[in-house]
Order: structure tokens, then C-alpha cells, then sequence
């Protein structure tokens, strides 16, 4: 390339802008920021990301999910463009024009067209990165005001959803371009469709036509006409949280900074297994900065079971706040809290750890093998089933004795064995866990966490503190999501520790990597069905063999294997069945709570073995299923003889629950028809002619979950009434995200006859609102909404007492409620407001107010069908999902479009469970993929269409009939893709995920 | 920690010479997680976003200059008809926020064996033109990266631009795994077919230490083509050429197992992409003819 001038020939004499970057000092640098057109002076270190500046002046949308740009959480516009603040020098936007979602906040209460059309279409979860989404949407708007789906699909890839499968986020674009067009959209009303198991839809309901206009970001609804017309439940009201959410309002737990705040960084083992022989902290206490150094020299040693459940907490209690051994790489060693997270990170560096480093064992096989590494080879530990052999838990269940097992199963005409295993894999919430503490001025301790189980952090912290509970108050302000992983006391507890050190407010926010390594993981499971079956593939005899991988810690061991069990074992009727569970100890990371929990692994072996029965037998899958799928009236045989009510001996025939709801067979019907599964039978279908590599396929599967857990969880409410005639609403129960401080308000309003904006829900402050177990085991709305229907029945009953006097009424059960008002029979009402002035201030006056708490004796299952069409490269192995199909049956959906919204969030979570998510760690146990990218979870535009059908079924004991939804969409994913791949290629895979290297393998022909 | 914050070319290798320490940063995204993580500890940062000229883009002799400080969203839209190869893969890059920052000279400045510039850049035949205060050289891309994330740029250098033939025939990029396919990058394959010389270009990503080409692949076809004309009579190609290309392709790599897959399977993916890359590009040169 000879002869081509280069640039920059003649040396110019070099000058420094310094107008934007002056030097000052040793570190830092002051530049001005052109911030939503208003400029500041800004002074920070040379390095300093524009996240870290935009956060110091107060933008709370842009917000920390990783420091690698991966998760768009903190994405901004450069001058019109999206970039990722998370990895953009704040140096570098200087003389740029920065835009954050606040821009767009002009006016109070109200919303610019992009953050209305996200409001209305749902596509807010937990809205930890609303404010990126909504910017990533007017940046392409005005480059593109029609853009096509792809289109919306690139421009929002650079912003990771763990909640919404970006569905409802791609249906907001959108609306927002329509808006922003002068166009019309449809509201988001569920399409109803007719049902095809018999029962007809109320003639109330009309039934509109499925015409694929309908954007599939509005579920499909099946009426059932037991259900009742009701005011504001089955409604798509939008969040009572949207405001907060979508306009980026400071609302999560980072949001706030106390004066004098000093930052938290945790030591973190670099071995699998070692014992801790000595701990030099003295260079790390000396330096300048560092307030406390702990670590298990200088903390007291109280031992507990990190697992957010009911007290007592199941055993055992394996772990303490700074054990002298660390059991798997990434296990706590020492916390520092010092004057920033540089100087905590520079201490860690300082602390001197001598390690005895011990052999380790990862596999949950090996682990219980004779000769393995005992884990938990200390004394003061109780309740390990037998810590020789590192099993946590052994847990048995049957339903007939051991010989009348094997007699069912020598009196079945075949027989099936198959052994499936299943991955650890990561929640990976976008807001990773963060607490913030501190001494109020009572000298009490606060912590503002962000946690799934409030009451339980506060009862389960006090004892590692020395404190009594009520020197405690945890507030839970909004949560980025959790999935289970904050369903558990990860970090609360250091944070604790040091506040009461330091005298200091702290704070500790946890790295990606650590998010990845120190929480928490499902538990992989090595799991074995044999099955008996009769000549027309029915079962008579089930047998369930569990080997589970809880990690370094038992927490969550008990339960959430006993639920493996108790599902695995209750979606088909079959006289004799029997499960048990041996729980290993391993050096990985721990596994605890994750939506679904213990389900899904179950449904991967159960329901991958159906087909496999199916096939040997010569059935449809569907035929199958049918022949042996439980129907309302059956007994849910195994339930109680799992759990935390478990090792019931002889269960009386009257104590064994039943099913009392059921659309089982509604779900598969409308999910074998929305999947197209005639074309099973299609040859010319599987083997598209104009790609010879590709091979097509259909596969179902079926789940059963529960709602809540009878006789522990338990919710409570109060409700009072404001002067105005609004309510105010405090809640235990902890919305994640999820929509259940909506539904849960929506309840309330239905018996109140108030609108939704007429009640202000507050979830959840331990000293202000009433006990709530917390988020988990799908009970919120069952169990939390039970609670409130009751709270606000109470008040009712005083509202109506007041109205009929009022009116002149002498009974005042003849009162009803609606539109804001009372109304006597003869047509004449007083107004909410009117009658809350009254009580208030004028007549015998009183605060009108309902408080109640709520246990359910049943744990009513929901059901659902799942279903996935795929495409298999057979020449390199890659599957890809084109469609996925979900029909729940949740009882009555009290909002349908919060319901299909979590649906939808967990089809997708699934989908990376059976493609490509897995912790992987190294044969030393180091991590090989603790960040986004190796650790891959879906993005807009790699997430395949996805069609929701709810189900409608009248539960008797659910408020207002409604069942739990939000578990049991996860389960089932991997089983049907898995007989997806089946269907295509006629190859059974039994573990996950599906790698294109897995199943490549699995295709080549056995040497 | 200073910051320097040239506003000219000439200004930024001045900068260069006197701070050889400094860490130059372009777009940032990879700079700032090796920052971020703590990798990276730098006493000085030479920030070359405000040097208008590395962003600018040049034709000259049939070639493209692209600006070292070309961003991927510029390519994509200033480039898919010159440089179709290139702009395949910046597509491919990251997402919006990623490629409206990340520019085609940090890709090369990494000298990541994963970087996405560089086998349509290796497939092409692009140079690299290097500069400092003193000089200035070129170095073709193949020449350019010498270990992993290690590339021949001395402490007083930078990248200036980068020369690319502007494309006379069909080009492709693909990676097996990709994003739209569920799963993150095997591998990577990119395929120049330069009909006016008579020449194959070919370039792998993420199976060696450093990007590679498949030159005895390369070698394989061109004598082919050359021998039987079909350059010019543009014939179907038998499939006994397809897979021997594919197989030598997948010969050249030097992959490794990770966590992404295995050593075997990816040098299998990669034969796959290779033969479909050849169909792919070479039915676009016969332009639909049967
Ligand atoms: C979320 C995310 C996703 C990504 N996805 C991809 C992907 O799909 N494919 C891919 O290839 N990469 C990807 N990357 C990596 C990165 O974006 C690219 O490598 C990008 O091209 C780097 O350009 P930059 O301008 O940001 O470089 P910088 O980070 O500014 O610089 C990178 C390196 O080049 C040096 N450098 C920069 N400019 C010059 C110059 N003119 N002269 C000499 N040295 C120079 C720097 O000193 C540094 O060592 C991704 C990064 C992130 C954060």
C-alpha cells in the first residue's frame, strides 16, 4: 500500500483539551456532563464510569447489572444513541448531550407516550431496567418511527429481561410507535376462545375469533362458567407500581445514599475445600480507610441455615456468618467495610489467608460415594442426615409398602427404567443482591435489603447479630427480581455485622460474578423413573430415585427435593408409587430456592419418560398422558407424605387432600391445537425439502405445581380508610416483580367496590406491615391474596354498617358495594368518601380498618401443558425453538395479563434451562462462565414467538378462585423441547441443556 | 490516574510517544471491563474518541480506508455494499449499545482470537495501517496478530485505519452458535470469493490463538477454480470440492475445549460452515444460474 499518505505526518506540538478535563490533584478530574439538558460540574476519578456519575447526580434509572455492558440495565443516549454507561468513561460524554429516562419526566403523575404504551401493555416485571428499555425505544422510534418486529427485536438486544421474555416489551414498542403515530391500538383485554374439553364459556362471554391479529402479547382465555362477573378481578388493570417503574424513580434498595455510607466487599475462597488455618488482617486493618475487617477470628460462631423459611428452619444448620473452612470456590472468608468499594477491594487483597487446602468432590454421585471428601467433617453441626457420606437429607415417601411396590410392578406388563440429569444454573436477577444498613436513631439496626423474605431475614439475622428481633427492621423496597435466589439470607447478615462494627451505615451490592459463585443455584439432579405400566400404558406402578447436588450447604436441601417428589409423583394417577432422595453435599456452589423448586428436574426425567413409554408402547404422547393425568376428585396421594408435614405414617382416606380444581385436560387440548400437533403425523413436515439439514419437530409435556404450602405459609393484611374514601393497604407479602402488589390490590378493591387507584399498597416493612412468610412456593396470590380478601371483608363489614345507618337501612347486609359507593336496594347511595368523613370526624367516630391473617389447610395444584415445535440441525446440533405454547390453568386469573406476563418470563427462563444455561466450573471448581455471554440467557431477539393460554377454573378455597401461576410455566420447557428433538430426529436425550455439541453427539450414529 | 484527551491525529501520536503507558481508548467496551474488573490499572488514559479524522472513511485505488475510530453501527450502514464481508460481521457484534461505541481499531487492538473484524478482514486481505510521531507502516491483517490478544503494534504505535479491498464477489460471515441460534459463539467463518484475481480468501475466528486463515483451503480452491475454468463457465461445484474445502478449512483451526465446546466439535462446526459458506457464496457468483 505504498504511496498512501498517513495521517498525522507533520506532529502537531501536543496540547491537552483541558477545558473538559482538568487535572487536579493526584486522582481526580473535574468535567462537565450536559445531563437532560442541564449541565454539571462533576468531579471524579479519571476511570469513573458515566454510570457511577450519572448515579451521583441522582438518575436512578440507569442502574448496576453488571460492569460489562451485558446487561443494558445501564444504558443511556449519547447524543440521541444508546451506548452502555456501564462501560463508557464518563471523561469520554463530555461535550455530549446524555438523555436518561428522566428527561421524559416533565410532568408529575403523568407519562410521555413510550412510558404510557409500557405502562398498558404490561412490559414491566420488577422495572429494574425500565428506564433503559424506554430509552432503547425512543432511540429507534426516531431513527424509525414503523419499525418491524425484527427491528424492535435489535434495538432492545442490548437490554437483558430475566422477567418478561420481552413479549410485553416488544407489544409496548409497538403501541409506542402507533401512539407516536396518531394510531389507535386494541386494549389489552385477554382474546377469549372457546374451550374444547366439554364445558361451554358463559354466554355472557364472547368469544372472539383467534385470527393472528391479535398480538400474541394478549393471552388467550378459556371462561369457565363457574366463575363469577366481577368488577376489577380477571381485569388487565396496569401495575399500581408502573409510575415508579417506568419513569426510573428512586424505588430499588441502591436508590438511597445515607451520609457517611462505607462500602463492603467480601473475601472470597479461592479453593473448593480448605480449611482456614490462619488469618493475618493486619495489613488490611491498617490501611487508611478500612473501618472493620471480619472474618471467623473475630466473629462469634452461631450456626443457621441461610434457607427464608418458616421458623423452625428445616436442618441442618451447616453454615455460620465465617466458617474456618470454606466448602466451595466463592465461600465466604472475611468482609471489610471501608471509605469506598476500592479501598474495601485493595483490603481484601491485604487480608493473608493460610489455607489447608483439602481434596474436593463436585458430582453428586461421587459425593456419596465411600472414600469421598467429607464436607461438613465438623462437630457442632446437627441434623445431617449422615455427614460421613455427605448426604444432607435422606427423604423417603410412599404410598404402599415396599412389597406391595414390587408386586405392582411384577404385575405390570412392561416395565421402564431411565436415569436423566439436570444442571446447576443461575437465577441471574438484573439487580444483583444488594443491602444497605444501618443504626436508626434508636440505635436499631435497619436493613434495606433486597429480599424475597423480610420477616424471615429479621427473625433469621438476630441470633448471628447477638440482637433480639426487635432490635431489627428490615424493609424491602423494590426488588429487580429474585427467582428464589433472594428467598434466602445471603448477604443480610455481613451487612449486619458490620453497621454494628462500624457504627456506619454499609453497604454491600454483590458483583455479577459473585451473583454467579456465592448465592445461589437450582440443584442439579441425578434422577431415575421406573415405571410399571398395563398393556394400554397405564400406570400402575412409579418409582422415583433422586440423588440431588445442594452444594456446600443443606439449605433448601429438605424442601425442595421433598417437592420433586410430591410433584414428580402426583400429575398421574398410579396405585403404588414411592420416592426417595438422597441430598449430596458437593463443593459447588450452593443450591437453594429457584422458582419451581425441585419441579422442573422432576418434570425433565417424568415427562421425557412418558415419552419414551409412549413411544415403546406405540402411543401419541397426548394419549398417553390422558390415559393416566389426574381430574378433580383424585386424591393427591404422595403430598403428605413429603414435606414439611412430612413421614405421615397412615394417612386416614379423608386426610388425603384431593383435587378440587382441575383443566388439565382443557390445557393440553388448546396446547395440542395452538402447536399444530396433527403435524406429528406429517412426514414431509419434519423434513423440509428445500433444507436437507434440518429436521422439524412437535413435544408436550404436563406439569402440576402448588399454590402456597397448606398449613405453614401464612399471610397477613390491613387495610384502612383514608378521609377521601381511598384505602390504604399494607401488605407482608414482597412483590418481586411479580404483580402481586396489583393483584393483590385488585382483590381488595373487588370487595371494597373501589377502583384500583383507590387503594395504595405498601409491601413490606417488618415494622410496619403485618407477617408475611414472603415470595415463594407460588403463594402469594393464593395464600397473601386470601389474607387480603379477608382484610378487606373486615373493613367492608364496618363500611357497610356505617352506610346503612346513613341511609336509614335496618340491614345492612342488603348493602352493596360498587363505583365508590354504598348503595341501599331501593337505589339511593352514599359515597366512599362521604362515609369515611363520617366515621372519621363527625358520628361515633372510628378508623374504619380490616386487619386478618390467612392459612390454607390445601395447597390447591394449578396445571399446565406445555408445548414446543423445533428445528434440529443435524449437521452441526443446533436446536432452535420456533414456537413454545403454554396453557395454565391457575384457577381464575385475577389479572391476565400480569399472569401471562409471568408465564411468559418463565417459558423463557426454561428455554435457557433446556438450551444452554449451565454453571460450569473447572476441575479445581473455579468458575468457567460467571458473566453474561458465556453464561448465555436470552435476549430480544433471540426469543422464539410464544402463545399463553389461561385456562379459567373456579378453585373453591382460592379468593376469588384463583390458584398459583407463577411457578409452574418453568417446568416444562425442557421436557417438551427434549421430546421436540425426539420427534425430529428420533433421538432421546436425557440430560441438559441442549447444546449443539450434546446433541450433535447424541445424532452420530453408536460405534 | 491522567487522562489525555487528544483532539487531533497529530496531537494523539504526540500524546503516544510521551506517555508509551497510557491505554488508549477508543470505543471503551473492551477497555472499560478490564478497568472495571480490576484488571487493568493504567497511569494515564489516551482517549482517541475526539480525533475526528479516525473516523472518517476513505476510498482510494479500490480500496476502502476505514477509519480506526469507525464505530460497527457506521459500517453496517455506510459499508454492506463495499465491504459486505465486514458489515455481515458488525452486524453480528454485541447489540445496539455495543456497536453504536465499539469501533473496528479496538477490535484489532485487543487482538482478541474472538474479534469479529477480523476473519472478513483476514478474508479480504486487509491491511492495517500502523503510525507513530516517526512513522507509518501497513502490515497485512494476517501479519498483525502474533499471540493471543498480543499483535505487532509497538508502545509508541496506533492503528490509524484500516485498507480493505473493496469487494469484487460474493462474501459471507457466519458464526456457528450465534446469537438467533440460541447459543453463543463456537466459532466463526468468513469467505471472500475475489473473482477479478482469481483468489479465495477465507478467515476463522475463536479456533486458535489467534485468528487464522485457511490457506491451504484457500489454495485448494483457487488451483481448482483456476484449472477448470470456473471462474469463468461458473458451474455448479461438485460436492467432492465442497467437502474437501470444508475439510481443509476445518484442518487449519487450532481450537481448544472450553466451556463453549469441545476442540473436536468445534473444528467439526467449522467444516460445516466452511461447505455452507462456499455453496452460499458460490450460488451467489453463478447468480442463480441452474
Ligand atoms: C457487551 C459486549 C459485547 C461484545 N460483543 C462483541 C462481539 O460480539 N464481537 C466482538 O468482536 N467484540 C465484542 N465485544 C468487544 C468489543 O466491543 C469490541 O472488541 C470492540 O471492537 C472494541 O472497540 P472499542 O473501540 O470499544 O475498543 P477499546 O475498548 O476502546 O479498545 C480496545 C483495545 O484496543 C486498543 N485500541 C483502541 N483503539 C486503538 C488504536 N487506534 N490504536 C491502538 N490501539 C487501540 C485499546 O488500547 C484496547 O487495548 C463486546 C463487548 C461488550 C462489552
Amino acid at each position: 500500500m505504498s504511496g498512501l499518505r498517513a495521517d498525522g505526518e507533520e506532529t502537531a506540538k501536543m496540547t491537552l483539551d483541558e477545558s473538559g478535563a482538568k487535572r487536579r490533584g493526584e486522582l481526580m478530574t473535574e468535567i462537565d456532563l450536559s445531563v437532560n439538558g442541564r449541565r454539571h460540574s462533576v468531579e471524579c476519578e479519571a476511570h469513573t464510569t458515566l454510570l457511577t456519575v450519572l448515579r451521583r447526580l441522582g438518575c436512578f434509572s440507569v442502574r448496576f447489572g453488571s460492569a460489562t455492558g451485558e446487561t443494558g440495565a445501564a444504558a443511556v443516549l449519547v447524543d440521541g444513541r444508546l451506548v452502555a454507561a456501564d462501560v463508557l468513561l464518563a471523561a469520554q460524554a463530555v461535550g455530549h448531550e446524555i438523555t436518561t429516562v428522566e428527561a421524559l419526566n416533565v410532568a408529575t403523575g403523568e407519562y410521555h407516550p413510550i412510558q404510557e404504551a409500557f405502562v398498558e401493555a404490561g412490559a414491566m416485571q420488577s422495572g429494574y431496567s425500565a428506564g433503559a428499555m424506554v430509552l432503547a425505544t425512543k432511540a429507534l422510534l426516531e431513527a424509525n418511527p414503523d419499525p418491524t418486529e425484527a427491528e424492535i427485536r435489535d434495538a432492545l438486544s442490548g437490554i437483558l429481561d430475566r422477567e418478561t421474555a420481552y413479549v410485553k416489551v416488544v407489544e409496548a414498542v409497538k403501541r409506542a410507535a402507533a401512539a407516536l403515530r396518531g394510531e389507535k391500538c386494541r386494549p389489552m383485554d385477554p382474546v377469549v376462545v372457546d374451550a374444547l374439553a366439554g364445558y361451554k364459556a358463559s354466554p355472557a362471554a364472547t368469544v372472539t375469533e383467534v385470527d393472528g391479529e391479535v398480538s400474541m402479547a394478549v393471552p388467550r382465555l378459556v371462561i369457565s362458567p363457574d366463575v363469577p362477573q366481577t368488577a376489577v378481578v380477571g381485569k388487565p388493570e396496569t401495575k399500581v407500581d408502573a409510575l415508579r417503574l417506568v419513569k426510573g424513580n428512586p424505588a430499588f434498595t441502591d436508590d438511597i445514599e445515607p451520609r457517611g455510607m462505607l462500602f463492603a466487599k467480601v473475601l472470597r475462597s479461592p479453593h473448593a475445600h480448605a480449611r482456614i488455618v490462619a488469618i493475618d488482617d493486619s495489613a488490611a486493618a491498617a490501611l487508611p480507610g478500612v473501618h472493620a475487617v471480619l472474618h471467623c477470628r473475630n466473629t462469634a460462631r452461631v450456626k443457621y441455615a441461610s434457607g427464608g423459611q418458616s421458623w423452625p428452619n428445616p436442618p441442618p444448620w451447616d453454615q455460620v456468618s465465617f466458617d474456618d473452612k470454606v466448602r466451595h470456590v466463592g465461600d465466604r472468608v472475611a468482609a471489610v467495610a471501608a471509605e469506598s468499594t476500592e479501598i474495601a477491594e485493595e483490603a481484601c487483597r491485604l487480608i493473608k489467608v493460610t489455607y489447608e487446602e483439602l481434596p474436593a468432590v463436585f458430582d453428586e454421585v461421587e459425593a456419596i460415594k465411600p472414600g469421598a471428601p467429607v464436607i461438613h467433617d465438623e462437630t457442632d453441626t446437627e441434623g445431617i442426615f449422615d455427614s460421613g457420606r455427605n448426604i444432607s437429607h435422606h427423604i423417603e415417601g410412599q404410598t404402599v409398602s415396599d412389597e406391595a411396590l414390587e408386586a405392582a410392578f411384577a404385575g405390570a406388563d412392561r416395565v421402564f427404567e431411565e436415569t436423566f440429569h439436570v444442571q446447576q444454573v443461575q437465577h441471574t436477577p438484573i439487580e444483583p443482591h444488594i443491602t444497605i444498613g444501618w443504626l436508626d436513631e434508636d440505635e436499631r439496626l435497619v436493613l434495606r435489603t433486597s429480599t424475597q423474605v423480610p420477616f424471615h431475614v429479621r427473625r433469621m439475622v438476630a441470633p448471628l447479630l447477638g440482637l433480639p428481633v426487635k432490635r431489627i427492621r428490615v424493609i424491602k423496597p423494590r426488588l429487580g427480581g429474585g427467582f428464589g435466589a433472594k428467598q434466602e439470607m445471603v448477604i443480610e447478615d455481613i451487612v449486619g455485622h458490620l453497621v454494628l462494627a462500624t457504627r456506619h451505615p454499609v453497604r454491600l451490592e454483590l458483583t455479577r460474578a459473585e451473583e454467579f459463585i456465592s448465592t445461589r443455584v437450582r440443584h442439579a439432579m441425578t434422577v431415575t423413573f421406573r415405571s410399571g405400566v398395563d398393556a394400554e400404558g397405564r400406570l400402575v406402578a412409579q418409582d422415583m430415585s433422586v440423588v440431588s447436588n445442594t452444594g456446600a450447604y443443606g439449605t433448601h436441601g429438605f424442601t425442595v427435593n421433598s417437592v420433586s417428589g410430591q410433584h414428580g409423583l402426583s400429575l398421574y394417577n398410579c396405585p403404588a408409587k414411592r420416592f426417595r432422595c438422597d441430598v449430596a453435599y458437593t463443593n459447588r456452589p450452593v443450591a437453594g430456592a429457584f422458582r419451581g423448586y425441585g419441579a422442573p428436574q422432576a418434570f425433565f426425567a417424568l415427562e421425557s419418560h412418558m415419552d419414551d413409554i409412549a413411544r415403546a408402547l406405540g402411543l401419541d404422547p397426548y394419549e398417553i398422558r390422558e390415559r393416566n393425568w389426574v381430574r378433580t376428585g383424585d386424591p393427591l396421594d404422595i403430598v403428605l407424605r413429603l414435606g414439611e408435614r412430612g413421614g405421615v405414617e397412615d394417612l386416614a382416606p379423608e386426610d388425603i387432600p384431593v383435587i378440587t380444581s382441575c383443566g388439565l385436560e382443557e390445557c393440553a387440548l388448546q396446547g395440542r391445537r395452538a402447536i399444530g400437533w396433527e403435524r406429528r403425523s406429517d412426514p414431509a413436515w419434519h423434513r423440509p425439502a428445500d433444507r436437507p439439514h434440518i429436521r422439524r419437530g412437535l413435544g408436550m409435556a404436563l406439569a402440576i405445581q402448588g399454590s402456597g404450602i397448606p398449613l405453614v405459609d401464612m399471610a397477613a393484611c390491613s387495610i384502612k380508610i383514608n378521609d377521601d374514601g381511598s384505602f390504604n393497604m399494607l401488605v407482608g407479602a414482597t412483590d418481586l416483580g411479580t404483580g402481586s402488589d396489583t393483584v393483590l390490590a385488585q382483590i381488595a378493591a373487588e370487595v371494597l367496590g373501589v377502583p384500583i387507584e383507590d387503594i395504595l399498597v405498601y409491601s413490606s416493612d417488618t415494622d410496619f406491615t403485618p407477617f408475611d412468610v414472603g415470595a415463594y412456593a407460588s403463594s402469594t396470590t393464593y395464600i397473601s391474596g386470601g389474607a387480603v380478601k379477608k382484610a378487606a371483608e373486615a373493613a367492608r363489614a364496618r363500611i357497610v354498617v356505617r352506610a346503612a345507618r346513613l341511609l336509614g337501612v335496618d340491614d345492612a347486609s342488603t348493602i352493596e358495594l360498587h363505583d365508590r359507593r354504598a348503595w341501599a336496594l331501593d337505589g339511593r347511595s352514599v359515597s366512599m368518601g362521604d362515609i369515611a368523613l363520617n366515621a372519621l370526624h363527625t358520628e361515633d367516630q372510628e378508623q374504619i380498618m380490616g386487619t386478618a391473617s390467612h392459612v390454607s389447610p390445601e395447597s390447591p395444584p394449578p396445571f399446565a401443558a406445555q408445548l414446543a415445535e423445533v428445528e434440529v440441525d443435524i449437521e452441526t446440533g443446533q436446536v432452535t425453538v420456533t414456537k413454545l405454547v403454554t396453557a395454565v390453568d391457575c384457577g381464575v386469573p385475577i389479572n391476565p395479563i400480569t399472569a401471562s406476563g409471568q408465564v411468559e418470563g418463565a417459558m423463557l427462563q426454561a428455554l435457557g434451562y433446556a438450551l444452554c444455561e449451565e454453571v460450569v466450573l473447572d476441575e479445581a471448581g473455579r468458575p468457567l462462565n460467571d458473566r453474561f455471554g458465556p453464561y448465555w440467557i436470552f435476549r430480544a431477539d433471540d426469543t422464539p414467538p410464544m402463545e399463553v393460554y389461561l385456562v379459567q377454573t373456579m378453585e373453591p378455597s382460592g379468593p376469588y378462585g384463583a390458584k398459583a401461576v407463577a411457578e409452574i410455566p418453568i417446568d416444562d420447557v425442557a421436557p417438551a423441547v427434549r421430546n421436540a428433538i425426539l420427534d425430529a430426529t428420533g433421538v432421546a436425550i436425557n440430560a441438559i441443556p441442549f447444546t449443539p455439541e450434546r446433541v450433535w453427539r447424541a445424532l452420530q450414529p453408536a460405534t | 490516574m491522567s487522562y489525555l484527551r487528544p483532539t487531533s491525529w497529530a496531537e494523539a501520536l504526540a500524546a503516544r510517544a510521551e506517555y508509551p503507558e497510557a491505554v488508549v481508548v477508543a470505543g471503551g467496551t473492551d477497555v472499560m471491563v478490564e478497568i472495571n474488573f480490576g484488571r487493568l490499572h493504567p497511569s494515564a488514559l489516551l482517549d482517541l474518541s475526539r480525533v475526528g479524522e479516525l473516523r472518517a472513511l476513505g476510498r482510494e485505488d479500490g480500496h476502502v480506508r476505514v477509519g480506526s475510530g469507525v464505530t460497527y453501527q457506521s459500517i453496517m450502514r455506510d459499508l454492506p455494499g463495499e465491504l459486505p464481508g465486514l458489515a455481515a460481521a458488525a452486524r453480528t457484534v454485541g447489540s445496539p449499545p455495543i456497536r453504536n461505541r465499539g469501533t473496528i481499531g479496538g477490535n484489532l487492538g485487543s487482538a482478541s482470537p474472538a474479534g469479529d473484524c477480523h476473519p472478513p478482514l483476514l478474508a479480504c486481505g486487509a491491511e492495517v495501517e500502523i503510525a507513530s510521531v516517526h512513522t507509518s507502516r501497513t502490515t497485512p491483517v494476517a501479519d498483525f496478530f502474533v499471540g493471543p490478544k498480543r499483535s505487532v503494534l509497538g508502545p509508541d504505535e496506533l492503528i490509524a485505519a484500516v485498507w480493505v479491498p473493496a469487494a469484487t464477489g460474493p462474501q459471507t460471515f457466519s458464526k456457528v452458535g450465534s446469537r438467533n441460534a440460541m447459543v453463543i459463539a463456537i466459532c466463526s467463518f468468513a469467505l471472500a470469493l475475489h473473482p477479478d484475481v482469481g483468489r479465495v480468501g477465507t478467515g476463522i475466528g475463536s479456533a486458535g490463538p489467534v485468528p487464522l486463515r485457511a490457506r491451504a483451503a484457500e489454495q485448494f480452491l483457487e488451483g481448482h477454480l483456476g484449472e477448470t475454468g470456473a471462474w469463468e463457465s461458473r458451474p455448479r461445484l461438485g460436492d467432492a470440492v465442497v467437502d474437501e474445502f470444508a475439510r481443509l478449512v476445518a484442518g487449519a483451526a487450532q481450537p481448544i475445549d472450553d466451556v463453549r465446546g469441545s476442540a473436536d466439535y468445534r473444528r467439526h462446526a467449522l467444516g460445516v460452515v466452511a461447505r455452507r459458506s462456499l455453496m452460499w457464496c458460490w450460488d451467489e457468483f453463478r447468480g442463480g444460474r441452474p
